[in-house]
């Protein structure tokens, strides 16, 4: 997990967030199916966890679980509460 | 009337008197309220995107009848998808009302879709549909704050159980009567002119103020749909449901054919019109026709209700099972990492399962893939190596005869020229594949009624979609084999076939036949006196490998185009010659 540690502790990828956590969204990929599903900018989203072998992360927003392809994952950005 | 009720293609929305639009978020039950209010079955599952396309079909209110619209279930009306777009479209071509169904278990995106929906001027009703799950989750929903919210009828429902649906027409049929304002003079006009995050805000607002607490007790269920998402449980809970569900179609398959079908069809069947049409014809090639070893009133009954219809019923019984409970989503999660790999994204098995049961319903349905290179890789696998049901059926019985490690090995097989196929492809077309983004939907256990409804429906879209091809490669097997036309055709295939694949010269016929129905590539194996069981797993491997039937050949073309479609015909041939032929060329280096 060596990227998770350069990450910067105020803004990083959701992907390698801290599992369980609440986050607040600081930017996205510009996708479609993201904006629809609550994933914005400023969007309060809690980290579930990551798969390991490059799988989804997941995540939860509002009342709905969503699982994210690592590809998109990675850029999207989060901070602290 | 009848082709009012067809599924349509066209993106473009003719615009239509009285016409009713059912909208909502994917995943929300709205085919479900669609097959309950106009009487007209399409298939709904737990899972996003089962309406790849819009489908029609009347509803009366009172004395008057409507088009009721299912429209393809969408998170936002931005037109980020073309899904939105058909949405979008449909609001434009001027509807008289708006059924908009609201996931109780999700309201804050349920609620976000319904404020966007106000921008339209259309007098809408909401159906506040799943409340017996979110209940369980630990919450009820203020119904009367809700609608005062939104300025609408909301009608709490449980369209599964039909529940709340006499009310909603009700509630719509007010609706209709009322005048159309300028305004709905609801509470949430000021986001009219608010950006992206203002109308989140306001849905989470809104979803804050109804949402009451009371005791939920998480079920059995909902936490068993939790821990199927860590790989552990998860992979050996998946694994053991991919286990069951093969050993139910295999097994239960086998006692069906082997206890039941088979003694009906060789004793009861096939001897009665044996006797009759001997009574009527004489002997000769006319009888052989009807009545002979290959006749069609032989292997017609043998291979159709004995060979297919068993594993064909099976498949879609648990199947359909494993789509309404909410199971393959989990599926895709858990293995999206092993498809990355392959040049593909988790959400991709569904759609390759699905092909298990026929490639047909698995090709349209790979229209829910984000992007072309997507979409050809999934068709061209199942095209190259997913063997359909009534294939999977023939080749159950096929190896029957010999050892179970066959069709264990068979598998197998069929895995690695998946994975090859995928691999190759992911590297040589152009273009990308997006990652996957898909919502969990609950883990539910499937209603038995919806469950009930959608079995008795593709079973009927199977009798009527297959019956024709099956038959006519009955006929023209029948034909072949008693008229002796076989063996002039069969001189010339001989090198490929005896030589090459160092099969008997009957199983020309199976080359035949394969092209019209797959299954048909595999059943007149099952005839052949004396197979090895080398030859067996040749003449598998052949049928598995080998162009899908006709019908696939059809929808391929008009799904992509005949270039598409020609070249995965070609590729699958060459691909089954060749690998069949190497099998049998390098185990006789052995044997």
């Amino acid at each position: 997990m060596t990227e998770k540690e350069k990450m910067p502790k105020t803004n990083r990828s959701i992907y390698y967030a801290e599992d369980n956590s609440q986050y607040i969204v600081k930017s996205t990929p510009d996708l479609g199916i993201l904006k629809s599903l609550g994933i914005v900018e400023n969007a309060r989203i809690q980290k579930l966890f990551t798969h390991r072998l490059g799988g989804p992360v997941l995540v939860r927003v509002g009342s709905s679980e969503i699982a994210i392809g690592k590809d998109i994952a990675e850029k999207i950005m989060v901070g602290g509460k | 009337m009848a082709e009012c009720h067809g599924v349509n293609e066209e993106t473009q929305v003719h615009e239509k008197h009285c016409r009713v639009l059912l909208m909502g978020n994917p995943n929300v039950g709205k085919s479900v309220f669609f097959s309950n209010m106009t009487g007209i079955h399409v298939i709904s599952s737990n899972y996003a995107g089962t309406t790849v396309s819009y489908t029609e079909g009347d509803i009366r209110l009172g004395d008057a009848t409507y088009t009721l619209t299912d429209v393809p279930g969408t998170y936002s009306l931005e037109a980020t998808s073309e899904a939105e777009a058909v949405a979008i479209n449909f609001l434009n071509s001027n509807p008289v009302a708006v059924i908009c169904v609201i996931d109780s278990t999700n309201l804050e995106r349920n609620i976000k879709l319904a404020l966007e929906l106000q921008k339209y001027n259309v007098p809408v009703v909401y159906a506040l549909n799943m409340v017996d799950v979110a209940k369980r989750h630990g919450f009820e929903i203020n119904v009367g704050l809700l609608s005062k919210e939104l300025g609408a009828p909301v009608i709490p429902t449980v369209a599964v159980k039909g529940e709340g649906l006499d009310e909603l027409k009700e509630a719509l049929q007010k609706v209709l009567k009322q005048p159309k304002t300028g305004c709905n003079d609801c509470s949430s006009c000021r986001q009219h002119k608010g950006g992206e995050m203002d109308v989140w805000d306001r849905a989470a607002e809104i979803a804050g103020k109804v949402r009451i607490k009371v005791n939920g007790e998480f079920s059995f269920m909902d936490k068993l749909g939790r821990s199927m998402l860590k790989p552990w449980p998860g992979i050996p809970i998946a694994i053991l449901v991919i286990i069951i569900s093969m050993g139910v179609i295999v097994g239960v398959g086998k006692v069906l054919n082997e206890i039941i079908l088979l003694p009906l069809v060789d004793n009861v069947l096939v001897p009665f019109f044996k006797n009759l049409f001997s009574l009527v014809i004489p002997e000769g090639v006319f009888l052989n026709i009807l009545t002979g070893e290959y006749g069609i009133f032989v292997i017609g009954f043998e291979w159709i209700i004995a060979l297919i219809l068993p594993y064909v019923f099976l498949f879609y019984v648990v199947f359909s099972f494993l789509e309404d409970s909410g199971v393959l989503p989990r599926i895709s999660v858990l293995f999206d990492s092993i498809m990355r790999k392959l040049g593909v994204q988790g959400g991709s098995i569904i759609t390759i399962l699905m092909g298990y049961g026929c490639a047909v319903p698995a090709i349209i349905g790979s229209r829910t893939a984000t992007t072309k290179k997507e979409r050809l890789i999934i068709s061209a696998v199942v095209c190259f190596a997913v063997p359909c049901i009534s294939q999977t059926g023939a080749l159950i019985s096929l190896f029957a005869g010999f050892s179970p490690v066959l069709l264990v090995l068979m598998f197998l097989l069929s895995f690695a020229v998946m994975m090859t196929v995928s691999s190759v492809l992911g590297r040589i077309l152009k273009g990308n594949v997006d990652p996957m983004v898909i919502e969990i939907p609950n883990l539910l256990m499937p209603n038995a009624r919806a469950y009930g409804k959608k079995l008795m429906l593709r079973m009927r879209h199977f009798l009527l979609d297959a019956e024709v091809p099956m038959l006519i490669s009955i006929i023209i097997a029948a034909l072949l084999k008693e008229t002796g036309l076989l063996n002039y055709i069969a001189v010339y295939l001989e090198p490929v076939v005896s030589g090459w694949l160092g099969l008997p010269k009957e199983a020309v016929i199976a080359l035949i036949l394969g092209i019209i129905r797959r299954e048909m590539a595999v059943a007149p194996l099952l005839e052949i006196e004396g197979l090895t069981a080398l030859q067996a797993f040749v003449g598998g491997t052949v049928a598995l490998l080998y162009l899908p039937c006709l019908s696939v050949f059809g929808i391929l073309t008009k799904e992509f185009n005949t270039k598409t479609a020609l070249a995965i015909a070609g590729a699958t041939v060459v691909n089954a010659l060749v690998v069949a032929g190497l099998i049998n060329q390098i185990a006789h280096l052995f044997i």
